[in-house]
Formats: structure tokens, C-alpha cells, sequence
């Protein structure tokens, strides 16, 4: 893991890597930086996309994008280190502009997960062949997963005034 | 078979007919459906009630709805029974169709089935366990007994108001209505 | 030939073929070692459709399925059972062979109309599959029409009884075990239940059937079991003189069809194709080949 930290504080700059345990790297990087840092990765033998995830951080407003890469067990008779290895990075976006590029040309299997951040969160993944919902049956004002979006009210709006049926 | 049972199967061998062979689309929303593997199946065995899972809604007359329903499902739901042919009967299964449930809160789970399509019986509990699935049939055959399973009946005569509500939260519905 | 007895052949082959369906499912859910529904279930179940309202797809859809059930109670009509024997002194083998096409035609005629595409596949597998065992089925009856040189089922049946059966003289062993093969496929039960496939393509033809339609296709189904093993009966098993007796063969061959339904999974189409067009074929086509020339 320590080799791998090396590698990577040598080949980019304005980089913040930490090792919290075992097999777990954690990499913030600048939005500039994820394509590359993606890329990186992969060539160097992590080539399974986990997941992409979103965090919305309204005080600092602020989008966290995390991405989870790992490495497939090539042999079934011995273990590579690393495929034991989770590799976490971590980049922030403006609330203001909500708008990022695609890691469709790395990984392509993040279509899914770029799809379903941009209906939940309304992150514009640039580049995307398909951005169009994925799992919500009805238009929302705002993506209903952003902190600012009031699910009480619009509970109440939606399901609140829904008339019981009369007679039988 | 005794007696009273016999007449009963010459007087109204339809009412009796519902009651015995019941076949059930498994709506499979939400955690619902862990339950109904092991009732259908050795363990519990519905069959001995008559109950057997069919094949397609138009083959059905129960309509087993297992867990929460988000507006994607809600929508399925009601093709699904619309399709079914009259008499059905409707049975939401656990607390989330009945009043919203962990979901009430929730921005894309309705929270009162009965309100988009007519239910004849709730089974409460998160979740119940496959022998209230079989005491729910049997309060069902008292029902079909005494006339008080009417649904349908219910669906066909406030049609405009179930369409309504449906419309409403679903915006526009893309098939015509069921009944003029 | 009486008149009651063309009314009572299609009523018996009717009782019996529900029963046997009741008898499936009870037997299915002792092997599955569960208690099972009563065995009066199919009755129910055909009373609570006959209830139901029922949606028609056109009129094709309901000419087709009434098609159908006129199709098996002709071929019913022309199959003896026992000393009940309506019109099987006229016609025989040669009549049975082209009648009993209507039955699945009819079914492919009115589900074609619903649209669905789940029945145009169920159809399409159907076919196939008739295509599949027709074939050997073809070989077999010609063989034993040159064996037994006539097409009459009774005379057959009439030849058994006083020599031994079918199945156990010399040139007709090989045909009889390319029957025995074949058997599964005529009645589709569950290495060839592809047509069906209740868990791939929603039963198949029956996909769009409700109510009264989906009766009237149980009914079909019960006949199809009680013509495809009482022709079985009939020219392999040497008959029966009384129909106690006959009705009873055709219960051990159709407890033996539950068990292989309930041990064997579903074959895939081109599977099933393969082996019907495999070793029951061969087998129907060398036992062809040594009764002619013996």
C-alpha cells in the first residue's frame, strides 16, 4: 500500500493521500485531477469500479463524489495483495455548478451510477450518452436527494390531500 | 364434505368456486416476497388451501400484494389489476400498503394503497409470517361468504374517483380508462 | 354403434382426464412431501373460471379454443376405450393421425389472435415440438400397420388380446420403446414442457386466457392426457376387454409420466428437438425397417 502511495505522490502533485487501516486508501484530489488519477489506477491493475456515490454537504456547499475502485482475484491458488485493496477518492464539486465529466471512457460500467446520481442529486455528467432517469416514475422540482429538498412538504403536497373513496 | 357444505357448493357453486381455488399474482415489491417462497413451497404449502401461484393476471383472482409501493410499482399494480377478470380480491400484506409504514416520510412511496385500487383485507405486521398469510385466507373465505368481498364492485362504481386519484399522482396515465 | 355410447366416450374421457389432473397435482405435492391440495382441486378450479367474466380478444380467439375441443372429442370419439368403441371401426389409425392436429391448431389459431408475444412463442414451441414427435409417431403407426396389416384400432386391439401385447412381440419391441420416449413429449409434461414454461414464457398460448377461455383450456388439456395414453394403451399395452380394466392401464401409464414430470427439469427447445429427432427416431425407423422386412 505504502509502494502505491509513493507511486501516486510522485506522479501527481497537490495530492492529499492518507491510509485510515489496512487495504483502505483514501485520495482527495481536485476535480481536474480524477480522470487521471482514474486512469492511473486502472493501468496499474484496479480495474473494478465499485461504485460511485454522492454526498451533499450543504454547509460548505459543496458536492462530495466519491469513487471506489478494487482489484479482481486473477488466480484462484494464491492472492495478490492487491486484491485485498479498496481505493477510495474523493473529490468536491460547487453546489453552484453542478456539472462534471464522465468516467464512461475508464470505466464503463459507471453509466448506471452517473445516471442515478444525476436524478437524484442533479449532478450533469458531461459526455454521457444517455442522462435520462433511471429509477423515479414522475418529475420532481429539485432532485429529491439534495439536503434543501423538503420531503415533509412535498409529502404533504403529494400524499397529503389525497381524497379517501367515498361510497362502495 | 358434510352436509351444509353440499348445499352450500348447489346453491352458489361460483361463490364457492372463488373460494377454493384461489390463484395469486405475488406482487413481488419489497421484502414481502421472502415470505411467499417458503408458504407456496413444502414448508407451509398453500396449495392445500387452494392457493396457487398463476402464471399471469388474467389467470388470477388474488392479488397478493407484498410490501411497499413506490409510484413505478404503484403503476404495474394497477395494469396488473385491471387486467385481472372480475371476481378478484385484493390483500395488501404487511404495514407498508397499509398506511405507508418505515416509508412515511418517504418522497416516491404512497401511503394508502386503498386509495388507488380497492382492498378487501390487510395482513399487518413488518413482516407477518407465512401463516398469517393463511389466516388472511380464511378471513377471506368468510368474507366471500357473506358478500363483503366487493372490491371489484367497488373499483367499477367510484371509477372516476379511483382514476382520479391514480392521475394525480401519477400525472397522466397512458391507457384509457377501464370503465366509461 | 350406439348413440349413447358417442355421448358417453368424450363424458368418461372427460371425468377421467380431470381426475387425472387432480391425481397430478396430489401426487406432485407427495413427492415434493407436502400434503397437497384435495384431489376434487381441477373441479373447483374449472367452476370458479366458468364463473369469472371473461375478456375475448376477437372472434378467432373464441372460434379457436371451441375448435379445439371439437378436435379432441372427434379424436376421442375414434380411440376405443374398452368394449366403447364409437366410431373406431370406421377410419382407424389413419383418421386418429390427422384429427389430432386440431387440437393444438385450434389453441395456436385463438392465441395467436390475443398478440401476446409469450403466446406467439408458446405456439411456435408447440409446433415444433408436435413437428418433433410426429415424426417418430409416423414411423411407429406405420409399423404396426405392417405388422398387423390393418388400420382399425379394434381389429388391432382385438389381435392382442389373443396373442400377446404389441410391446412384446419380436418386430414391434423397437417401435414400442421409441413410444415409450416419445410418450412425455405427446403429453408435455416436463422434459418437454416448453410450450408451457410457466416460469419463462407465462404458460405460453395460455398467456391471455381468463375465465372461461383458461376452463376451456384445462378441458383440452384433460383430453390431450387421456388421448395421448389411451392410444398408447391401445396399441402397445393390448387394450382391454372391459373398461375397468383398460382405465387402469392408462392410470399406471400416467403415474409413470407424474413421476418423470416430477423428477426431470425443463429441456431447452433445440434440446428437445434433438432428442425426439435422435434416438426415439432411429429406433422407430429400424423397427420399421425389420417389420417390413420380416
Amino acid at each position: 500500500m505504502n509502494d502505491l502511495k509513493q507511486k501516486i505522490e510522485m506522479a501527481f502533485d497537490s495530492i492529499d493521500i492518507n491510509i485510515p487501516e489496512d487495504n483502505r486508501m483514501i485520495i482527495n484530489i481536485s476535480k481536474d485531477g480524477v480522470i487521471s488519477i482514474l486512469s492511473y489506477l486502472k493501468n496499474a491493475g484496479y480495474e473494478h469500479l465499485a461504485l460511485i456515490s454522492c454526498v451533499d454537504l450543504i454547509n460548505e456547499n459543496e458536492f462530495e463524489l466519491v469513487y471506489i475502485v478494487s482489484a479482481y482475484m486473477k488466480r484462484d491458488d494464491e492472492f495478490h495483495d492487491r486484491e485485498k485493496q479498496n481505493i477510495i477518492i474523493k473529490t468536491r464539486i460547487s453546489r453552484k455548478k453542478t456539472r462534471f465529466m464522465t468516467v464512461i471512457n475508464i470505466f464503463e460500467n459507471a453509466e448506471p451510477y452517473e445516471r442515478e446520481i444525476y436524478e437524484l442529486f442533479g449532478i450533469n455528467f458531461q459526455g454521457h450518452p444517455r442522462l435520462k432517469p433511471l429509477f423515479l416514475e414522475i418529475e420532481y422540482e429539485m432532485p429529491p436527494f439534495r439536503k434543501n429538498f423538503d420531503t415533509r412538504k412535498f409529502v404533504d403536497d403529494m400524499f397529503g390531500n389525497i381524497p379517501e373513496i367515498e361510497g362502495h | 364434505m358434510d352436509r351444509n357444505k353440499l348445499i352450500k357448493w348447489i346453491k352458489t357453486p361460483a361463490k364457492m368456486g372463488n373460494k377454493y381455488s384461489l390463484h395469486a399474482v405475488y406482487f413481488c415489491t419489497g421484502c414481502g416476497i421472502i415470505e411467499i417462497p417458503p408458504t407456496i413451497t413444502t414448508r407451509w404449502d398453500a396449495e392445500r388451501f387452494g392457493v396457487t401461484p398463476a402464471a399471469t393476471p388474467r389467470q388470477a383472482n388474488l392479488f397478493l400484494i407484498t410490501g411497499y409501493v413506490s409510484l413505478k410499482t404503484l403503476k404495474s399494480i394497477i395494469r396488473t389489476y385491471e387486467q385481472m377478470p372480475e371476481p378478484k380480491y385484493t390483500v395488501g400484506f404487511g404495514s407498508c400498503p397499509i398506511n405507508g409504514g418505515m416509508y412515511w416520510d418517504s418522497y416516491n412511496t404512497i401511503k394508502h394503497l386503498d386509495k388507488y385500487i380497492p382492498v378487501d383485507g390487510w395482513i399487518a405486521g413488518c413482516m407477518p409470517r407465512p401463516e398469517a398469510i393463511f389466516i388472511a385466507v380464511t378471513h377471506l373465505w368468510k368474507m366471500i361468504d357473506n358478500d363483503m368481498a366487493d372490491g371489484y364492485k367497488k373499483y367499477r362504481n367510484n371509477y372516476d374517483q379511483y382514476r382520479a386519484n391514480q392521475e394525480k399522482v401519477l400525472g397522466s396515465l397512458d391507457w384509457p380508462p377501464l370503465f366509461k | 354403434m350406439h348413440i349413447s355410447e358417442i355421448i358417453l366416450s368424450p363424458l368418461l374421457a372427460l371425468i377421467v382426464g380431470v381426475f387425472f389432473l387432480g391425481l397430478s397435482r396430489k401426487i406432485m405435492a407427495r413427492i415434493h412431501w407436502r400434503y397437497g391440495p384435495p384431489i376434487t382441486q381441477p373441479v373447483i378450479d374449472i367452476i370458479r373460471m366458468f364463473s369469472q367474466k371473461s375478456v375475448s380478444h376477437g372472434n378467432l380467439f373464441n372460434f379457436g379454443i371451441i375448435f379445439s375441443i371439437a378436435g379432441s372429442i372427434a379424436v376421442v370419439l375414434f380411440i376405443p376405450f374398452g368394449r366403447i368403441h364409437p366410431l373406431s371401426n370406421s377410419g382407424g389409425l389413419l383418421v386418429i393421425l390427422y384429427i389430432m392436429l386440431l387440437a393444438p391448431l385450434g389453441i395456436a389459431l385463438s392465441s395467436g389472435e390475443a398478440a401476446n408475444p409469450n403466446s406467439s412463442i408458446g405456439i411456435s414451441r408447440k409446433l415444433l415440438l408436435t413437428l418433433g414427435y410426429e415424426f417418430s409417431l409416423l414411423l411407429i403407426l406405420l409399423a404396426l400397420m405392417t405388422h398387423y396389416r390393418t388400420i382399425s384400432i379394434t381389429e388391432i386391439v382385438a389381435l392382442q388380446q389373443k396373442g400377446s401385447w404389441s410391446l412384446f412381440r419380436l418386430p414391434l419391441v423397437l417401435p414400442g420403446i421409441a413410444y415409450i420416449l416419445i410418450l412425455p413429449a405427446i403429453l408435455g409434461v416436463r422434459p418437454f414442457e416448453i410450450s408451457k414454461a410457466p416460469q419463462e414464457i407465462s404458460s405460453g398460448p395460455m398467456v391471455e386466457y381468463g375465465g372461461t377461455y383458461l376452463a376451456l383450456a384445462k378441458i383440452e388439456h384433460a383430453f390431450a392426457i387421456v388421448i395421448g395414453i389411451s392410444l398408447f394403451v391401445n396399441l402397445f399395452l393390448g387394450g382391454a376387454n372391459n373398461l375397468a380394466f383398460f382405465f387402469l392401464k392408462v392410470l399406471l401409464v400416467f403415474i409413470l409420466g407424474i413421476f418423470i414430470n416430477a423428477v426431470f427439469p425443463r429441456l431447452r427447445t433445440e434440446q428437445a428437438i434433438k432428442y425426439l429427432f435422435g434416438i426415439p427416431a432411429f429406433l422407430a425407423f429400424l423397427g420399421l425397417v425389420i417389420t417390413v422386412l420380416i
